[in-house]
């Protein structure tokens, strides 16, 4: 049997780069190097052939360490994982058939009879086994922040095993929607540039530094027949062109749409907008590492400041109906969220009770990082706008992403005050979230790593006391019962939840978004 | 050099060959690029420096509830933006800063273009090779890049960025007041004043330097016009001042985003300093045009 | 020849290298912390304080250029943080899109600029020749965002002919190449046009003329080819600019260059990435540079390469 390469870019005529690596740059062959890699006479993609414009550059198929949300729906036409989260933002097997919580600390898994890589070779527990470790050695990944401790893999079989934990993890099945699974032998604690899948496509072409991918039907893919036979992905980072390609037809599906573009496409002939409420927050989160006797570190003063934003306005023609003001700490798309309160616009009550509070000649400064949610900049100087009509002296301070902006979250910059801030669940839980901004210790702070300083012993006490409840409906109620507490410290100025935003033309069918920004690939249809 | 034809004197030229000679339509052209020049600038600068003056809204004064209103429409001369601003007060508010930005980054780059240029055309030597590696290194550069390098390892604050463009014009200057200086150095006043027993310092400073300021000021228009261009480009790419000031590179790429509904927010700024620019362009051209009238035929 | 290739070379090499130096201390003097641009949202101090010893972030600045200095002589330029691979194939994977659109943009630029800068020589001080040193002034003034997004509205908006983005195909080239054009236009036109005079203003061309020369012969063949030497230079010298960075360009038309690459590894602090595009591109310039010298030879016989120097 001959192996076909998979998720290696085919071999291309080796002169370009062997050529620049010796320093003989220059000259026409390397002018015509893309050229002849590029598919197509036109721009307009084919009638089998799916064209996706992301507005991140997707760097490698393997997730260890990039995780941006539409990724996941490329990378997992590759790569698959034990389960993953479907629609209601409930878990689903995939690679597994069974994944059950047999004991508190103990999940039984089963991997399904007969799935296998794009090369036919079977995916076995070692390969379970493997994916953990090297996740687990990666730094700074994103995902090894969501685990609360990774699991060790214990074989009972040939396709059976336990996942073992030291305390209980009651959402270790979301979780493990985040692991992709590659042959063990091929896996290191790095991002894979290469390697095989089990997933529904393998690779064909890839320019991970243009980041463009040309994905193939896998004739050995063990699950059904996926309709679309090629898939595009391109890296468009102008959202206005994508939103011209988009009407033009050069592209098929953008997601992640800023609200100005969801406004400008929606009604377009040919193209349809869908949305889905979303499973992020973004918020204007106050700086809980004000001292003692600051305004700001007084409730009531953080609670008169919300009634100067006018959310209802900034819903409508800031973020033109693309997202839900926040009535919970969290988004009440998420799993165990509740409703929690409102904010309330109300000018006049915000100057008398800043008046009443002693807060009268505030200084506010609103710091935040370019592109952190859609529609960033005019959020904020409408923000500012509204602070400073209630009497506030506000100003704004952008930086740059790679600027130094992690080093003021942690209080090591300079002063702030609120904080423009994303937050996304990637596994549609409440619990995940809550955790990750609510559940600062002291010790956490002391290196500045508790959620923009928020350190309430009684309400990390009562997170932790949640986490580790391993009866169902216990645990939603005394989830309930922590939100309410959250509400009540007022922990932002304002809070909304994005909706998730994509646009497609018609022809494309079958497309099911899901609340984490993610769909099927194998649902999807070409029609026309 | 054209020489006048006295009407006394017979002579076989007549008015229509004078009409048709091309040094009379050399300088209608050099006449046509001044007028023109100076009408499309007066265009853009007046406005920009009466912008405080003028009965506008505020350049940050939102209303939500009037976004993206199409030009000429409730007042808005120019429309309004993506939160119900004012174009025109946030055009012209932006452009004192532009403007400012130009004028600084020229005259400081003009300063140290003329200092380093005729140090090195007068003494020659070590002064002189360290200037040209300085201005050959400088060449090799990614200029755009490590502007926006400088930009961010300093800040975006007017000043740093006025810094920047000057640093990034020196050269030119540099290299017109050696190439002059070079020619003045050979001429016999100097040697006259270095036999008076007057130090080289000072014969440069007094002397030369004055003889050579009024030909490189001719770039300095065209200077202009291009600090106005790269402050622009500069914060398009996203290094300008902090929100919610306005630039014109700014407003341009918050405006792109909304190119296919509202057209005004990216043409109207963009065709602001395109006329700006030009008219500069063509006043520096139309100067340098009357001040060589014979330069096409020299070599 | 030999000693003057040797010597040139040496040169380029030198600039090369104290570019690259220059950059290498400019990014890591700016503030910013790689660390945390290629560290999740969530990582913590620890997570943090690991990945910048991964990368060596904490050792002293000469300790940092001296493993930079060791690696760069054996071709090894670091690992990008955005990117999470070998920093020289992406710049490698993107060279070959900015090197296509200078191409492109300078085979236009000569094609439409050689012709009217000769036109307008011939046509010297006319009216018509006046409108059109004004129509190239214009192109030169406008912001090449601006002229970009301008035409992207026209052709990709309005009429929706060409694709506004990428370069997925040959249509795509035509705008983000027009734009390059439209700024170079007005410098090559101009400069033909000075040369021209000149050389149609000599004796040789009067002789010639003289000798019943075919006035279109007189032009393109004598009074061109001896304009050559300073119109190869200044295309030369704008091409290798436009290698360096059509920065602004790229990135309104999302072109896959080292333009757009460049604004974003600054962005992210990426040094290796900004290390290895500096040094490609410099290289790439440079080089560019040196051919149009040694190629003087060929366009002028007259001219002995070295000499001079």
């Amino acid at each position: 049997m001959t192996r076909t390469p998979h998720l290696v870019p085919p071999p291309r005529p080796p002169s370009r780069r062997t050529l620049l690596r010796w320093g003989a740059f220059g000259g026409a062959g390397v002018a015509l190097g893309p050229l002849s890699a590029c598919a197509g006479p036109t721009g307009a993609p084919g009638p089998g052939t799916l064209t996706l414009g992301l507005n991140r550059s997707l760097v490698s198929l393997d997730n260890k360490l990039n995780q941006f949300e539409a990724a996941v729906t490329v990378q997992r036409a590759v790569r698959q994982a034990l389960t993953r989260i479907g629609p209601g933002l409930r878990p689903q097997l995939v690679l597994a058939d069974r994944f059950e919580m047999t004991e508190p600390t103990t999940w039984t898994v089963r991997l399904r009879e007969g799935v296998c890589y794009s090369d036919g070779s079977p995916v076995t527990v070692d390969d379970v086994a493997t994916a953990l470790r090297m996740y687990g050695k990666v730094p700074g990944s994103f995902l090894l922040g969501l685990f609360p401790e990774l699991p060790a893999v214990e074989a009972t079989g040939e396709r059976t095993f336990f996942l073992r934990t030291r305390r209980p993890v009651p959402g270790l099945d979301r979780l493990m929607s985040n692991i992709h699974i590659t042959p063990a032998k091929a896996n290191r604690p790095e991002e894979l540039r290469s390697g095989l899948g089990s997933g529904p496509y393998r690779v064909v072409r890839a320019n991970s530094g243009a980041g463009e991918y040309t994905l193939a039907r896998n004739t050995r893919y063990w699950g059904g027949r996926p309709s679309v036979d090629t898939v595009r992905v391109r890296f468009v980072p102008e959202e206005s062109s994508r939103v011209v390609a988009l009407r033009s037809g050069e592209l098929d599906v953008v997601d992640t749409l800023t609200p100005d573009s969801a406004e400008q496409l929606t009604g377009l002939p040919g193209v349809t907008v869908q949305e889905i409420s979303g499973a992020r927050m973004c918020q204007l989160f106050y700086n809980f590492r004000k001292p003692e006797g600051h305004p700001l570190a007084d409730a009531r003063v953080r609670q008169a400041l919300t009634y100067a934003i006018d959310g209802t306005a900034l819903v409508r023609d800031v973020l033109t109906g693309t997202a839900e003001e926040a009535r919970g700490v969290v988004p009440l798309a998420l799993q165990g969220a509740v409703p929690t309160g409102t904010y309330a616009f109300d000018p006049g009550r915000a100057r008398r009770l800043l008046r009443s509070l002693g807060a009268e000649d505030l200084r506010i400064k609103v710091i935040w990082e370019s592109g952190e949610f859609a529609g960033d900049t005019s959020v904020m100087e409408a923000v500012l706008d509204m602070l400073q009509d209630v009497g506030v002296r506000a100003s704004l301070q952008q930086f740059e992403p790679g600027g130094d902006i992690l080093k003021w979250r942690q209080g090591r910059g300079g002063d702030w005050d609120v904080i423009g801030n994303g937050y996304s669940s990637p596994t549609g839980q409440a619990l995940t979230m809550l955790q990750g901004m609510y559940g600062g210790t002291a010790e956490k702070d002391r290196t500045g790593d508790a959620f923009m300083g928020y350190v309430i012993p009684r309400i990390e006490r009562r997170l932790s006391a949640a986490a580790t409840e391993v009866d169902d409906s216990e645990r939603e109620r005394r989830l309930a019962a922590v939100q309410h507490a959250v509400w009540d410290t007022w922990p932002s100025l304002w809070a909304f939840a994005p909706k998730t935003l994509l646009a497609r033309r018609d022809r494309v069918r079958g497309l099911a978004l899901q609340p984490i920004n993610s769909y099927d690939l194998t649902a999807v249809r070409l029609e026309g | 050099m054209t020489t006048a034809v006295s009407a006394g004197r017979p002579s076989a030229v007549t008015a229509r060959d004078l009409a048709r000679a091309t040094a009379t339509s050399q300088r209608r052209g050099a006449r046509f690029k001044l007028w023109a020049g100076a009408v499309c600038t007066a265009l853009v600068v007046l406005p920009v420096a009466l912008a405080g003056v003028l009965p506008l809204p505020g350049a940050n004064a939102q209303d939500l509830s009037r976004r993206r209103l199409p030009p000429l429409s409730e007042g808005h001369l120019f429309g309004t933006d993506q939160l119900g601003r004012d174009l025109l007060s946030r055009v012209l508010h932006g452009g004192q800063v532009s403007l400012a930005v130009g004028v600084l980054a020229v005259l400081v780059s003009g300063l140290i273009g003329i200092a380093a240029g005729s140090a090195a055309g007068f003494f020659g030597g070590w002064v002189d090779a360290v200037v040209s590696r300085f201005l050959e290194a400088q060449l090799a550069l990614p200029l755009l890049m490590m502007l926006l390098l400088v930009v961010a390892l300093f800040g975006p604050s007017v000043t740093v960025i006025t810094c920047v463009i000057a640093i990034a014009q020196w050269p030119e200057v540099a290299r017109l007041t050696r190439s002059l200086v070079l020619v003045e150095r050979e001429k016999p006043y100097v040697a006259a004043a270095r036999v008076l027993g007057l130090r080289s310092w000072s014969v440069l400073a007094r002397h030369v330097i004055p003889n050579v300021v009024r030909p490189a000021s001719l770039v300095v228009l065209l200077l202009l016009a291009q600090a106005v261009l790269l402050e622009s480009a500069l914060s398009y790419l996203g290094a300008g001042p902090q929100r919610p000031f306005a630039t014109w590179g700014r407003i341009i790429s918050d405006g792109q985003d909304y190119i296919t509904t509202s057209w005004w927010l990216v043409t109207l700024p963009g065709l602001v300093i395109a006329v700006l620019v030009v008219g500069v362009n063509l006043l520096g051209d139309g100067l340098r045009d009357r001040t060589r009238p014979r330069s096409r035929k020299g070599a | 020849m030999p000693t003057y290739l040797a010597r040139r070379i040496g040169q380029s090499v030198l600039t090369v290298f104290l570019t690259l130096t220059t950059v290498f201390l400019l990014v890591r003097l700016a503030p910013g912390d790689p660390a945390s641009a290629y560290a999740a949202p969530n990582a913590t101090s620890a997570d943090l304080a690991r990945i910048r010893e991964q990368f060596g972030l904490d050792d002293p600045l000469i300790v940092q250029y001296g493993l930079f200095l060791r690696d760069l002589f054996t071709g090894d330029l670091g690992t990008s943080y955005s990117f999470h691979s070998p920093a020289l194939d992406v710049v490698l994977d993107r060279i070959p899109y900015t090197v296509t659109l200078a191409v492109s943009a300078i085979a236009v630029t000569t094609l439409v600029a050689v012709p009217l800068g000769v036109w307008m020589a011939r046509r010297a001080d006319t009216r018509r020749e006046l409108g059109a040193n004004v129509l190239t002034i214009a192109g030169q003034s406008m912001p090449d965002f601006w002229t970009g997004v301008m035409l992207l509205t026209v052709f990709a908006v309005v009429l929706p002919v060409l694709p506004a983005s990428g370069f997925t195909s040959w249509s795509g080239l035509v705008l983000p190449t027009a734009t390059v054009a439209v700024l170079q236009l007005a410098l090559v036109s101009r400069l033909v046009r000075r040369e021209m005079t000149t050389a149609l203003a000599s004796s040789y061309i009067t002789v010639a003329r003289s000798r019943g020369v075919r006035e279109s012969a007189l032009t393109w063949r004598y009074a061109l080819a001896n304009s050559a030497v300073p119109l190869v230079t200044a295309l030369g010298t704008r091409f290798a600019a436009l290698l360096n960075g059509v920065v602004v360009v790229e990135v309104v038309f999302g072109w896959p260059g080292v333009g757009s690459l460049v604004v974003r590894a600054l962005e992210t602090r990426d040094y290796p990435l900004i290390q290895a595009t500096v040094l490609v591109t410099a290289t790439l310039a440079i080089l560019v540079q040196l051919l149009v010298d040694l190629a003087y030879p060929l366009l002028d016989p007259r001219v002995r390469l070295g000499k001079a120097a």
